[in-house]
């Protein structure tokens, strides 16, 4: 196959330009992709928070941010279902922000019970070993230019109310491009405005001795005016809404596949001009006895050397890239495993650019090496 | 026929369709044994070219029949056509056809690749080759630097790798100046003489004829004349 190495060595400018072409859009394809990522873990990053096993919430809520409330007697109702263990409240609702030094704006203010779960960012956590006012609020350290907060604690005001702002956290940035703020369940609905009995979303823990579909099952026939469901299917009918029906996941990923059809292209165009320039060296090669595969295995190993090379740098140069987009973009995320398979559709894309070329170079008659 | 080692037996062939139908090859019958160097000789379109490509299998006949090795070769598919070629059949262009990115060495080594994908030692012996044809010191010179009588000697190394014993040549000398034409003439004789191939030689050179057994004159498609030469 030293041919294959060769013959596009042979024209460094094309090879270049080539390789190029499928870095750019490896690129592309792993920026989208972290994109996509991201805002697919933003958009349930707070119900994957929760330990719970069931989720209660209104019925029809789409996502999390849109949470309207339930009537205290369900929770009670709730607790009473053979399985459930315990019983939590989470609430969510945009609310007023006065910065200390005066300014306002709008902020995501989420409020939940301490028992909800050991990741989710409740400043009243009784294990937690911080001692930190239940009156706390916290917010996402990437918020903090939004927040205006010089100096920790901070006063500030929530809805005209008093509210100390003790800590940031790590992990929990603005997703709808408003901070979140999060706080006590009790002081949440202080806050908010809310009855203290009522709730947006129910949380449940429930025994493991019990089916989880059973308990469910129960929950729906005792709850029959709410939607009761499981932390996994709550989190992905969130994701959905936000990437499906809002568009916004629609559009990342249109740009990762326009990214595969960019380098579709360039590969595909340079191979065929090197197979069509080469077309007499493919003749010869036949005419010398060499078996199709034999010529479809140099074409192919071109492209693929083009596709090695090209992911390789494409990754060289997404990595750095979505470290620095985490800074103006905090959810962005690139698990470990997407430039690693991104090698894999780039790889396709190649094999998929050379099919032309190789039925090119396979059609050449060898007689016509007698052809001056 | 079919008990020569090469041989087309009433071969005929033509190009294009209707008016514009030209014969290239008339009812030819032809036979060539081991151990011989036939020089074809004619015109331009007298069909020199077309029974090269005939008995390289490279070309089947509309009519007759091309046998190599005892085998009616143009009754068989295109994929056994190309093992008939891989195994016992090599070319020597006028235009050389050396693969340009690859070194000299590199192609006589792609040859054996082709020819014998299971040989170990490809690099080795395809510096043996061109060590006997006097390349020793271009062995990793490209194509483009080397002289035209340099080229056709690289072109012959990588036409014997892998053994093949039969070797057609098309126009070998013409793009060489005198000496260097003498030199492949003569290796293409030893050859002949050393390893008992086939050898044919289409050619308008008349250098040729003193190295060649016999002499086969085409005209029109047809043998005008075939001389043996003593």
């Amino acid at each position: 196959m030293k041919l294959a190495l060769q013959n596009i060595l042979h024209d460094r400018g094309r090879f270049s330009v080539t390789v190029l072409g499928v870095s750019f859009a490896v690129f592309l394809m792993v920026f989208q992709g972290s994109l996509l990522a991201g805002f697919l873990q933003a958009a349930s990053r707070l119900i994957d928070a929760s330990d719970a096993d069931i989720w209660i919430t209104a019925r029809g809520v789409q996502a999390f941010e849109f949470g309207t409330a339930l009537e205290s007697r369900v929770r009670e109702m709730a607790a009473g279902v053979p399985g459930v263990i315990e019983t939590g409240r989470v609430c969510m609702a945009f609310a007023v922000y006065r910065t200390p030094v005066g300014k306002q704006q709008v902020v995501a203010l989420v409020g939940a019970d301490p028992n909800v779960g050991k990741r989710f960012p409740v400043p009243d956590r009784p294990e937690s070993s911080d001692q930190m006012s239940p009156d706390a609020v916290l917010y996402d350290v990437s918020d903090r230019k939004q927040m205006e907060v010089e100096t920790l604690p901070a006063e500030v005001e929530i809805n005209r109310h008093r509210a100390i702002i003790e800590r940031e956290i790590q992990g929990y940035g603005a997703f709808l491009g408003v901070p979140f703020l999060f706080t006590s369940y009790r002081n949440a609905t202080r806050y908010m405005g809310f009855d203290s009995g009522e709730a947006m979303y129910i949380l449940l823990r429930t025994d493991k001795s019990y089916p989880l579909s059973q308990v469910q099952q129960r929950l729906r026939q005792r709850l029959p005016e709410v939607d009761v469901l499981t932390q996994k299917e709550f989190a992905h009918k969130s994701r959905m809404y936000w990437t499906m029906k809002t568009g916004a996941g629609g559009a990342i990923l249109t740009a990762a596949v326009l990214g595969f059809l960019i380098g579709l292209v360039v590969v595909s165009q340079t191979i065929y001009t090197n197979t069509v320039e080469n077309i007499e060296e493919y003749a010869t090669l036949k005419a010398m006895g060499a078996a199709q595969v034999f010529v479809a295995r140099i074409v192919l190993t071109q492209a693929l050397i083009c596709g090695l090379l090209g992911s390789i740098l494409g990754l060289l140069a997404v990595v750095p890239s979505i470290g620095y987009a985490k800074s103006l973009i905090p959810w962005i995320s690139a698990p470990w495993w997407l430039p690693c398979t991104m090698v894999v559709p780039s790889l396709a894309m190649c094999s998929l650019a050379s099919i032309v070329s190789v039925r090119s170079a396979l059609a050449v008659e060898p007689g016509r090496v007698f052809r001056a | 026929m079919p008990n020569d080692f090469l041989a087309v037996e009433g071969a005929s062939v033509s190009f294009g369709k209707a008016q514009a139908r030209v014969c290239a090859l008339r009812d030819v019958c032809l036979a060539f044994q081991p151990g011989t160097l036939s020089l074809v000789m004619g015109p331009s379109g007298s069909g020199k070219t077309t029974l090269l490509s005939l008995l390289g299998c490279l070309l089947s006949p509309d009519d007759g029949s091309v046998f190599v090795d005892g085998v009616a070769v143009n009754r068989l598919s295109e994929a056994e056509r190309t093992v008939v070629r891989q195994k016992k059949i090599s070319f020597i262009f006028q235009a050389f056809r050396l693969f340009h990115s690859l070194s000299a060495l590199d192609n006589v080594a792609l040859g054996l690749e082709i020819r014998d994908p299971a040989a170990s030692r490809r690099r080795e012996m395809a510096r043996d080759l061109l060590l006997q044809l006097d390349l020793g010191d271009k062995l990793h010179q490209e194509p483009n630097a080397l002289s035209p009588g340099e080229k056709q000697r690289v072109a012959i190394a990588r036409a014997l790798a892998g053994n093949p014993p039969i070797l057609l040549a098309d126009e070998p000398t013409a793009s060489l100046d005198a000496e260097a034409g003498r030199n492949i003439c003569q290796i293409l004789r030893g050859q002949v003489d050393e390893q008992g191939r086939t050898v044919i030689v289409v050619s308008h050179d008349p250098r040729w004829e003193r190295f060649a057994d016999r002499t086969i004159t085409l005209c029109d498609g047809r043998v005008e004349e075939e001389v043996a030469v003593p």
